[in-house]
């Protein structure tokens, strides 16, 4: 019952994950963080099948770093870093043991300026989307973001926004998920916000 | 409930009229009862006088436009010449048949117009089965109230406007008996010297 | 000396000479010559065109020129054979990258790759080099429009205007002389064909012996890819002047 996050602003995406890591009725761990850097304006968060996740988020980090490695520094674009992300989950879907991962990719591209939001689910299905969740949360979300999303939305307005969310997934989450971390990606690369 | 073509949800269906063909979906794309996104097309383009619909798994949409892409950018580099629709049909079949024993969970279909400017339609089954047709193919969740429209309101050699007409009213009017499609629609009309793409808009629930 | 050496797996002379890729590119630079020019608007490829007989059934097609995707054209100068499995290489690995990243592949990785290919043969043993140099025109959104070469040893190079093929020093020295920073595209078509028309043996250039192409930007910032038509070239060819300035001398 993982929350994972993702709103596009004006010009910058929001990713907020929660802190908790649970195993069966027990929590283990209340400072989690269910994101990886793959490179100076793209970041993946991830949730899914214990194991799985970290091992494919860290497995698609070292690739999309080997990238720019390999290409004098360039680094490859959220457009292509969501296709190449897309690509190993579709393929990986076929096998004996596909990876049960679902993903958002915020990232910033560098050359039209502007930012994005992937959503990628463990089969393979991509959206790019102004608003995201995963699992559960994205039923509690959904409509709250529908109804007051604004494309136009600075960087305040959707720390607002967010908190909404958090505070309607708290109300009505069946338990404590420790509540998130945030992490902004704009054209300055990535940090996070305390809340 | 788990069956992989109907967790997304999507339709779409190709129509032949006087010398032009039709080809239309929903834009819907979900996760079950979810909703995800409304601007998610399902009918790509081959070339100018081809294209191609793909409904079912969103995941297997993806891979196969990326796929047939792949196929015909090389076809077009080694033949220096554009695919004929039936050409592409046949393409089509033996991609999807390649993978008899793990199929694609997609419903494909072609239209288009041949080097005489003959309409072209077809449907495929998910290992690649061709369904010729001389009036209509349907495809995706709302296939069975397509075939109730379109039996109900195709008449033969249509001109582009009302084809256009015919092929946008049995889509939004099936659609709208689908839990898991509608939420927008875009047709496209293939006549000789160009292709029109109309986004229709539709009510989004 | 070289006998020695030559005629199993390409090993060292104790020279430190490779000769099997020596004579690979001995042979290229018996080959028709090939131009390319760096311009502001766009690049331009220039073949000559060693076979021509009437006997020749073409279907019109060109033989030196090979578009390899939706944003390069390379130019071949030596075995057309070899070339067409590296040109197909090419176009499978151009496909391969944008099934994954839906984004157009970057010149100079594509380069890179053939590259790597060619290398292959110049040191596992048993087969020979390829016998083709590339002059590859391209365009990326990270460097813009790019002119390149690349040769049977697996070297490849980043060019402003470059040749290869039977007199290829002579169009270089040209080249050298006449080329200025702010060609426009026109231009560069012009300097190509009054180059082409000093290197090749024959006198009166025409249609017939020359392959032409250009790369360039639309209007709508989209690529164009040309590979002219023997009208176009010889209407080019007309007005060069390059013709009327033989007669002259």
């Amino acid at each position: 019952m993982d929350v994972v996050l993702g709103i596009r602003l004006k010009d910058c995406t929001l990713i907020a994950t929660s802190k908790s890591v649970t195993r069966g009725i027990s929590v283990l761990k209340e400072d989690d963080d269910k994101t990886r850097i793959l490179n100076e304006h793209n970041l993946i968060a991830f949730t899914g099948e214990a194991g799985d996740t970290v091992q494919f988020a860290e497995y698609i980090q070292a690739n999309i770093q080997l990238y720019s490695m390999r290409e004098n520094d360039i680094e490859l674009s959220p457009k292509a870093t969501a296709s190449f992300v897309r690509n190993q989950l579709a393929t990986s879907l076929r096998t004996r043991k596909p990876y049960q991962v679902n993903v958002l990719i915020g990232g910033f591209d560098t050359k039209t300026g502007k930012p994005t939001l992937n959503y990628i689910d463990y089969i393979g299905t991509q959206a790019i989307l102004p608003y995201a969740a995963h699992g559960y949360a994205a039923f509690y979300c959904m409509s709250l973001l529908d109804k007051h999303y604004r494309p136009e939305m600075e960087l305040n307005d959707g720390l607002k926004l967010l908190e909404m969310s958090i505070k309607e997934l708290q109300t009505r989450m069946p338990m404590d998920f420790k509540g998130v971390i945030v992490k902004v990606i704009d054209k300055e690369g990535i940090r996070k916000i305390d809340v | 409930m788990s069956d992989p073509s109907s967790i997304n949800g999507g339709s779409a269906l190709a129509m032949v009229g006087k010398d032009c063909v039709a080809i239309a979906c929903d834009l819907r794309l979900g996760s079950q009862s979810l909703g995800l996104a409304n601007n998610f097309e399902k009918i790509f383009k081959i070339n100018d006088k081809v294209m191609m619909g793909l409904t079912g798994l969103a995941s297997d949409v993806t891979t196969l436009h990326e796929l047939f892409r792949f196929k015909n950018n090389l076809y077009e580099l080694r033949e220096e010449r554009k695919i004929e629709p039936s050409t592409f049909a046949n393409l089509v079949s033996s991609t999807l048949y390649e993978k008899r024993f793990g199929p694609w969970f997609t419903g494909p279909l072609v239209a288009g117009l041949d080097k005489h400017n003959k309409p072209f339609i077809c449907g495929f089954d998910s290992i690649g089965c061709i369904d010729y047709a001389k009036d209509f193919v349907v495809s995706g969740t709302a296939s069975d109230q397509l075939y109730g429209m379109c039996e109900g309101l195709y008449q033969p050699n249509l001109e582009p406007e009302d084809l256009f007409e015919t092929i946008s009213q049995s889509l939004l009017n099936a659609v709208d008996r689908d839990t898991l499609s509608g939420w927008g629609a875009i047709v496209y009309i293939i006549t000789k010297d160009k292709v029109i793409k109309k986004v229709l808009r539709t009510r989004q629930d | 000396m070289s006998r020695r050496y030559d005629s199993r797996t390409t090993i060292f002379s104790p020279e430190g000479r490779l000769y099997q890729v020596e004579y690979a590119q001995e042979a290229i630079s018996q080959a028709g010559t090939a131009i390319g020019i760096l311009t502001t608007e766009g690049v331009v490829l220039a073949c000559e065109k060693k076979i021509t007989s009437k006997l020749l059934d073409n279907d019109g097609t060109a033989e030196k020129l090979y578009i390899i995707n939706d944003s390069m054209i390379a130019a071949v100068a030596g075995m057309t054979s070899d070339a067409s499995i590296l040109v197909n290489n090419a176009r499978v690995y151009g496909q391969q990258y944008l099934k994954t990243y839906n984004e157009s592949v970057p010149c100079e990785m594509l380069i890179k790759k053939i590259c790597d290919i060619k290398q292959g043969y110049t040191q596992h043993g048993g087969l020979r080099p390829f016998g083709v140099s590339f002059i590859y025109a391209g365009y990326d959104d990270r460097y813009e429009f790019q002119l390149f070469t690349s040769n049977p040893s697996g070297n490849y190079s980043g060019w402003k205007a470059t040749s290869i093929g039977a007199n290829n020093s002579a169009a270089q020295t040209l080249l050298k002389k006449d080329y200025k920073d702010d060609l426009t595209l026109k231009q560069g078509c012009e300097l190509a064909i009054k180059i082409l028309s000093k290197t090749m043996d024959s006198s009166n250039l025409n249609s017939e012996k020359v392959e032409f192409a250009t790369l360039s930007k639309g209007k709508d910032g989209k690529i164009i890819r040309k590979i002219w038509s023997d009208k176009d070239i010889d209407l080019l060819i007309k007005e060069t002047g390059v013709l009327d300035a033989k007669d002259d001398e």
